[in-house]
């Protein structure tokens, strides 16, 4: 059977049935719930954003990766892929007076053009935060502590937050005392996680010794060892300050209760033309992808003309979603609502007045006989069905048990209520 | 300890990882020959072997359904994926060329756009980008030494292990675009999250690649 197009959707896409989106707004729910005890608000930018903009934040390679647009004068839009450009746009030009710091959370889809066929999502749920204004270990540990509340938040199961510096790379590199070429290459191939060619160059390279042991040993430099293991292999002013910062860190993580779901891990690489301090992913063991992904950014305000240091993350809650293992349990209103001929204003009096008890409530639409409307809905388990009849309510509970009750009883309001 | 998973290609390179394992006390000598299955047990309850299709190898070990694999520096180089290229375990190796027929070798150079058949479009693109060279890609799933025959592309670009094959079919080598050998690779969460055991199989198989390549002979 061949689909036709009407019947698909754009690779890359999803659909989301009640049960997942319900899913996806209590995770996300979650968390910007957790963010804002913490003082962080929401903000809402455009999901179309001008090219120029994106690539400002994002550096040019990234216009390969966008979803572009021409607007009506010509002018190049895109999609964003991702929010974080986005804030800073806003820091930059309307919260630009704003007082310092500013705490500021997003929800939001993103989207990403990539080749067909790759099982990657091109749009997807993400949800974080921006910590803008504050240069300080306090900011960077406020920022990690969320990012483990955001998760517990989520109810994953097994995760971790695994926590490294870009400075450490950033020394090692600097005392490889190699050319900009070279540097270049070295670089790239960190990017490409290929330790095989990194190892190959920097022995024709004749780097010096204990800087290429460090680099090299990068994928293991992970664990409670970790820092001293780091200061050992390179011994310089910057790898001290780094393994300096992360000690503090991990006494102030332990202070705000979020060292146990954390690790210091050195190898991680994310795009240190981008992060000026502190990095972090989050890790659950279902997962073979990050859940999470953060960490310092203090340059970026400057592209936008303004200079603010910074911190965030942002959470990949699709990922979250897959992370979990079975399906969500059957969802059924808490009552169905069925009405006799000349009941039917009757009905909806009811149906409102349960709704105003904070319960949910179907309205028979289909007008079909009373015996298949609470015999299909107790099946699929709805809490309880209601026939109105005239002034009397018929309730048949899931045991199949069956009272009567008094309509002026029910639409009562809550409050004059009398005990039941 | 929870048990590793190890993602093996099957075709060229299958008969070089099994004896790797093998070497490095992983499978018992030869379990994998008479058997049609897909997932090999190891002998110590350490590991087990998944068998993948190669272009399939990759999709394995980035999305975590492999913690390990073992993939050919060639596929590597394709695919861009997400992983930890961590070893060379020196086996497999074979270079990526350009090829023409013989009375094309000399003017190739001079023909724009080009039509080139290969199994590495993304490798093919990316040489010619560099040399602003415009090029028209064929990509082919096998049997690419037939294509300029028949017409169907200028030249190709393809691995070769002897040149055998380029010889036979009366192509000439104009370049070399890459060297590769096999190679060990690891998901990034895997490196993480099962740290220790990860660790322990990248050390144990790296040790047996500097044993393999200090000794040729064995």
């Amino acid at each position: 059977m061949r689909l036709e197009r009407w019947q698909q959707i754009p690779t890359g896409t999803r659909d989301l049935l009640p049960d997942e989106t319900a899913r996806v707004r209590e995770i996300v729910g979650g968390i910007l719930g957790r963010v804002r005890r913490w003082g962080y608000r929401e903000v809402t930018t455009p999901t179309l954003e001008y090219l120029d903009v994106l690539v400002r934040g994002e550096g040019g390679a990234a216009g390969d990766r966008l979803f572009k647009l021409v607007d009506r004068g010509g002018e190049l839009l895109a999609l964003r892929p991702e929010m974080t450009t986005s804030v800073a746009r806003l820091v930059a030009t309307r919260l630009r007076g704003a007082p310092l710091p500013l705490r500021l959370a997003y929800a939001g889809q993103v989207f990403r053009w990539r080749e067909a066929g790759s099982a990657r999502l091109r749009e997807f749920p993400q949800v974080g935060c921006e910590l803008i204004g504050a240069a300080t270990l306090e900011a960077d540990a406020e920022i990690v502590t969320i990012a483990v509340e955001a998760l517990q938040a989520t109810g994953v199961g097994q995760f971790s937050i695994s926590l490294g510096h870009v400075g450490f790379l950033r020394g090692l590199l600097a005392g490889l005392d190699l050319a900009e070429p070279e540097l270049e290459d070295v670089r790239a191939l960190l990017y490409q996680k290929d330790f095989v060619g990194l190892r190959r160059l920097l022995e024709t390279q004749r780097a010096a010794p204990s800087h290429v042991r460090a680099l090299l040993a990068l994928p293991t430099l992970q664990g409670p060892g970790a820092l001293e293991e780091a200061g050992r292999l390179a011994d310089t002013p910057e790898v001290r300050a780094v393994v300096e910062d992360l000690a503090a860190l991990e006494r102030m993580l332990r202070a705000s209760g979020a060292w146990d779901a954390v690790t210091v891990d050195l190898s991680i690489i994310r795009d240190f033309d981008y992060y000026t301090g502190i990095v972090f992913e989050g890790h659950t063991t279902a997962l073979g992808v990050p859940l999470l992904g953060g960490g310092r950014y203090d340059r970026l305000l400057e592209r936008f003309g303004v200079s603010r240091p910074a911190t965030g993350f942002a959470v990949r809650v699709e990922r979250v979603l897959s992370a979990e293992e079975g399906a969500a349990d059957g969802w059924a209103p808490d009552a169905v609502v069925a009405f006799e001929n000349g009941s039917r204003e009757a009905a909806l009096a009811c149906a409102r007045a349960l709704r105003a008890r904070d319960l949910t409530v179907a309205v028979e639409v289909q007008g079909r006989a009373w015996e298949e409307v609470a015999g299909e809905a107790i099946a699929r388990g709805v809490g309880r069905a209601l026939l109105v009849r005239g002034q009397a309510v018929v309730v048949r509970e899931r045991d199949g048990r069956e009272h009567t009750v008094a309509l002026a009883d029910l639409v009562r309001p809550a409050g004059e209520e009398s005990t039941s | 300890m929870s048990m590793v998973t190890i993602a093996i290609p099957s075709g060229r390179l299958l008969e070089g990882a099994m004896g790797t394992l093998e070497a490095a006390g992983y499978l018992a000598a030869g379990a994998w020959r008479d058997t049609r299955r897909l997932i090999l047990p190891g002998v110590d309850g350490t590991i087990r072997c998944l068998i993948a299709k190669p272009v399939d190898l990759l999709t394995y070990v980035e999305h975590g359904a492999a913690d390990l694999g073992i993939a050919g520096k060639d596929t590597l180089l394709e695919q861009a994926c997400d992983v930890y290229e961590l070893v060379d375990l020196g086996f497999g190796f074979c270079r990526g060329v350009l090829a023409f027929p013989e009375d094309a070798a000399g003017t190739w150079e001079r023909k724009s756009p080009l039509r080139i058949a290969t199994k590495y479009p993304r490798v093919t693109e990316r040489y010619f980008w560099n040399r602003g060279h415009s090029v028209d890609i064929i990509t082919m799933h096998g049997a690419v030494e037939l294509a300029p025959q028949v017409g169907l592309a200028d030249g190709i670009m393809d691995l070769v292990m002897t040149g055998r094959t380029l010889a036979e079919n009366h192509l000439v080598e104009v370049a070399e675009l890459f060297q590769a050998t096999a190679r060990l690779v690891v998901n990034r969460v895997s490196l993480r999250s099962r740290a220790d055991a990860v660790a322990a199989v990248v050390e144990r198989l790296r040790t047996e690649a500097t044993q393999r390549t200090a000794a040729p002979s064995a």
